[in-house]
């Protein structure tokens, strides 16, 4: 991969090449506090966009699959029935995306293109999508409390699937092409060469990022094989399912969780639109048929689902991505405390105290 | 699959007429107003099943009763939430839309030269039809037949019809069961596994595969009987029923264990059903 220098006040001059180029960029902002968010940049805050900021609780998964999309519309007109697929396929960029981020939207390639069935719509999405990654380098503003990317081998700096990968290196950021669109972006004279030196600094600064992680969940690769083998008992998942309120949050705020639904609305007098819609394997309702059949009835059967899903090595080979990358989200909202990092504890330490030990 | 095709867009289908079965229970028969999509559509395997879209109701996954050897397309379908009462609903001539077909099937051409034995419980014979008239329809390439049905009452048993041509045919051998009934009937009154130990039934178990399809009371009360005669899990053989959303892998509403049962399934052995770890 090609890296290249830029000037630290230049940095967001990506951001306005891209724009220039026709690109919607979406960018983070921060408010007040921990409010931080992804937005569309307009010139009027185009100086506001922050580089280092704590990585916001909505992920930006949702460029690329809406919370709420419409898939098609259908119109009645005489007895007759016209259905007709509704397609969006916007120019977009996102700088500022971190690399937790990046391998959920990989986790959503391999879930939704991969496989025998494709999804059209996030594919027409994906296409025109151009990624600019941003290196966690800074251990007050990026590395939350609950991140756990080098756990999760996603991060700090991502390794491939940007298109551009921005690093700050103090004076000056490192810009890497991840792809030949990104590498295009180097025939601007703002970008200058880069030298072993700035390797070598590159390295060392994530030598030293590595350690300033809070939360590690040592025991994932432990977990996934206790989880796959099914060797974890009933009531630590019940230990589990008892912790969680059912609010859904976790889900919402996970840039690899891709359940839906599917819903009619009237749009007018002989319109309908039929949208799909985020869901959540943690609600109630999420597995109950028609008749009021419900296969999945005790809370901690719907929370072993979330995490059986994510852990277990048959899913994980299946796409060839795991559905957890170590943002950390679900344990910064979780009211219960069992977000990925206490549950992959959880598991760990009640297996390990199921030792069966005799006296003799 | 060319990749610009669009996974979630059901096809126009024209109902055709509507035959009362049992009660709440009514056969919808219908075809695509699309002939190219007709033809596509009739290659589907016993045991798949298809979306029925009601739109501005909803849309809901539907067994497919009829084999495809049969000339016509239906859906035998329970009035049990908004969508079935919507399609209800229809009169002939009226639109509606289909999308499939989907799932794994019954992998008929795998048990050529084996006994079958189907066993069913109330609506659990609307997905075992298909196997059944598609094994009847292949009959040299099938050892023995026998088909276990039982109903709660005599006026809930599915499909009359074909159940009293099944029980004249010299090729099948058809049993027939009700849970309780008034004094007009004269055939057997009993769970569906009181069948297999009336005087005068043999059922094979060596080289056979016995299908199973019920509510889940019944589900389990046959699963026992069937291991204790002999039968190896992996020889008994059912489709499941979850809550689906898209049918085709990616809405995780049927996702269990590790299985998304609207790809890896609806049909699945009793020895994969027991791993996947929910109730029936």
């Amino acid at each position: 991969m090609k890296a290249r220098m830029i000037e630290r006040e230049d940095v967001l001059k990506i951001v306005d090449l891209l724009r220039r180029q026709g690109y919607e960029v979406i960018a983070p902002f921060s408010g007040r506090g921990r409010d931080t968010w992804f937005d569309t940049v307009t010139d009027e805050n185009r100086n506001r966009i922050q580089v280092h900021l704590p990585n916001p609780y909505y992920a930006p998964k949702r460029f690329l699959l809406p919370h709420i999309e419409r898939l098609m519309k259908v119109r009645r007109d005489n007895g007759e029935i016209k259905i007709e697929p509704t397609y969006r396929e916007p120019k977009r960029a996102i700088f500022g995306i971190r690399s937790c981020d990046l391998a959920g939207i990989w986790h959503l390639d391999r879930f939704y293109l991969g496989r025998d069935f494709r999804d059209v719509y996030y594919d027409k999405r994906r296409k025109n999508f151009f990624l600019v990654n941003v290196v966690c380098t800074d251990p007050e503003h990026d590395i939350g409390e609950e991140c756990f990317c080098p756990c999760a081998d996603t991060g700090p700096a991502a390794r491939d699937r940007f298109d551009l990968q921005v690093m700050d290196l103090g004076d000056e950021y490192m810009v890497v092409a991840g792809t030949s669109a990104g590498e295009a972006l180097f025939a601007e004279p703002m970008f200058r060469n880069a030298t072993e030196a700035h390797v070598e600094k590159r390295h060392a600064i994530l030598g030293e990022v590595r350690k300033r992680f809070k939360t590690t969940t040592s025991w994932f690769p432990a977990t996934v094989r206790y989880v796959s083998q099914g060797n974890i008992l009933e009531k630590t998942w019940e230990e589990i399912g008892n912790r969680c309120l059912e609010c859904g949050g976790c889900t919402y705020v996970c840039p690899a969780c891709t359940c839906f639904t599917v819903s009619d609305r009237q749009v007018g007098p002989d319109e309908i639109e039929r949208v799909r819609i985020w869901d959540a394997c943690a609600l109630s309702g999420f597995t109950r048929m028609a008749g009021g059949f419900n296969p999945r009835r005790a809370v901690h059967d719907r929370r072993n689902r979330r995490f059986f899903r994510k852990l277990a090595h048959y899913f994980i080979q299946r796409e060839l991505s795991m559905a957890c990358v170590g943002c950390g989200r679900c344990a910064a909202v979780c009211h219960g405390d069992v977000g990925m990092p206490s549950v992959v504890e959880m598991i760990r330490r009640a297996t390990a105290a199921n030792d069966k030990i005799q006296l003799v | 699959m060319a990749a610009t095709e669009n996974i979630y867009l059901p096809k126009v289908a024209v109902l055709d007429r509507v035959s009362d079965d049992i009660p709440e229970v009514r056969t919808f028969y219908w075809h695509f107003e699309d002939a190219a999509e007709q033809a596509q559509f009739k290659r589907f395997r016993p045991g798949q099943f298809a979306q029925v879209s009601l739109f501005g109701v909803g849309e809901f996954p539907a067994s497919l009763p009829p084999s495809p050897t049969e000339d016509e397309t239906f859906f035998t379908i329970r009035e049990v939430g908004s969508c079935t009462a919507a399609l209800h609903e229809l009169k002939p001539g009226d639109k509606f839309a289909v999308r499939g077909p989907y799932g794994n099937g019954f992998s008929m051409e795998e048990y050529y030269g084996k006994n079958l034995v189907f066993v069913a419980g109330g609506i659990g014979l609307i997905p075992l039809r298909s196997c059944i008239v598609y094994a009847l329809n292949h009959r040299d390439k099938y050892q023995r037949i026998q088909i276990f049905y039982g109903s709660k009452t005599p006026q809930e048993l599915m499909y009359l019809p074909n159940l009293r041509e099944w029980q004249q045919s010299a090729g099948v051998e058809c049993y027939l069961t009700v849970d309780r009934a008034a004094d007009s009937w004269s055939g057997n009154v009993g769970v569906v596994g009181s069948l297999f130990k009336k005087p005068g039934v043999q059922v094979p178990v060596d080289n056979t595969i016995a299908f199973v399809c019920g509510p889940p009371i019944m589900f389990r009360f046959v699963i026992k009987d069937l291991l204790a005669m002999g039968f190896r899990e992996g020889d008994i053989v059912s489709t499941l029923e979850r809550y689906m959303k898209c049918g085709v892998g990616k809405c995780g509403h049927c996702c269990i264990g590790v299985a998304y049962v609207c790809v890896d399934g609806p049909v699945f052995t009793y020895g994969q059903i027991k791993k996947l770890g929910e109730d029936i």
